[in-house]
């Protein structure tokens, strides 16, 4: 078992879980964060952070689910850091229409229109939308991994799909 | 193309769920902090308790591992099993009493050819001269006699003439009753075989 074998001292062996469980859970942090850099900064902070913490994961077979909660966390606080740094592009609704306009019908645009779309959410409402939807978690396993109710959950996941409806349906219209 | 008033929340899900790679340079990125931190050295208790993990033994080692196991079970269990039998006899004891041993039968024999009434009284029927098992009867010639049960072990009694009358039995020890100083007689009843 590998996270015994890290605990054991092994070090080299917790490379396996970095690969094991890095592409899976950058999705989450690239959605969530909207870049890369700040997604890889998160999730290097994540995995650095469990193993410090090794010891107090209680349980070793459901590593990927602890792990999955400490990266929420970093999500958060490197969103919240990014936001007092510098506004982003998302906040510039005008670029993010005129951005999307030149190529609305290619394959392409239209995945850059949900990207944008989804980083114009508010940062608990994207939380939310992709725990759910991207994710495929209950809304149990949301509240546990968020520490939010179940039923602020449903109405952050709800007003997320308003939005991101209202936000694609205008770059449609334009 | 979509309808634009109608965008389906599953379509921008399933783009979402496509696929992320990050450059396999971010492993050693990841590692290179990580062996800069200091190595777990140890387990907690309860994990190296609690943790499953799999045990290598070899045969031979654990015969031997079994075979003291099994002969240290053995001596202890012999110098338990006396221990145990010291401290669970006296209660075995207080919950189980041995069945007493059911009285003997003795005889009791006083000549007092003049008496009307002879009666034989001792620690086993609490002194009472009335108690009709220990009547004894006139077999002619001043011989009174009565055959009586009296429990095993050590007694003191003594015979009744007339009701007021005691009289240590001749044919026996003598003991002194510290309550009233009286004579009176002593007897052991054993077990007959």
């Amino acid at each position: 078992m590998i996270v015994e074998r890290v605990l054991r001292g092994n070090a080299e062996a917790f490379g396996v879980l970095v690969e094991r469980y890095r592409d899976r859970y950058a999705r989450y942090a690239l959605h969530m964060l909207g870049n890369r850099e700040d997604a890889e900064e998160a999730l290097q902070d994540a995995f650095t952070r469990a193993y410090r913490s090794l010891s107090r994961c209680d349980d070793p077979e459901r590593f990927g689910a602890w792990l999955f909660r400490i990266l929420v966390n970093r999500c958060r606080t490197v969103g919240a850091r990014r936001g007092r740094r510098a506004k982003t592009f998302v906040s510039d609704e005008t670029a993010l229409l005129s951005a999307s306009e030149d190529h609305p019908a290619e394959q392409g645009a239209w995945r850059e229109e949900i990207d944008r779309a989804l980083q114009r959410l508010r940062p608990e409402q994207r939380e939310a939308f992709l725990l759910k939807y991207v994710e495929e978690l209950g809304y149990d396993e949301m509240s546990r991994l968020t520490g939010v109710g179940v039923s602020a959950l449903k109405m952050r996941v709800m007003r997320a799909c308003d939005r991101l409806r209202e936000l694609l349906s205008e770059v449609h219209s334009a | 193309m979509r309808d634009e008033d109608n965008v389906k929340i599953r379509d921008v899900a399933r783009a979402l769920r496509e696929p992320v790679r990050i450059d396999a340079s971010f492993n050693e990125r990841v590692m290179r902090v990580v062996r800069d931190l200091p190595k777990h050295s140890r387990l907690s208790f309860w994990r190296r308790w609690s943790m499953p993990r799999t045990i290598t033994v070899r045969p031979l080692a654990a015969s031997l591992v079994a075979a003291s196991l099994a002969l240290f079970a053995l001596v202890g269990l012999w110098h338990v099993s006396d221990d145990l039998d010291r401290a669970a006899k006296p209660i075995a004891k207080a919950i189980f009493p041995p069945k007493a041993a059911p009285p003997q039968h003795v005889q009791f024999v006083l000549v007092a050819p003049d008496a009307k009434k002879v009666a034989v009284v001792g620690d086993f029927n609490g002194w009472d001269p009335s108690h009709s098992a220990y009547q004894a009867q006139h077999r002619g010639g001043g011989v009174w006699s009565v055959t009586a049960p009296v429990p095993l072990g050590h007694h003191r009694y003594s015979f009744v003439v007339d009701d007021s009358l005691w009289v240590a039995d001749p044919t026996a020890p003598r003991v002194v009753d510290n309550d009233f100083g009286t004579a009176n007689s002593a007897i052991v009843v054993e077990e007959q075989r």
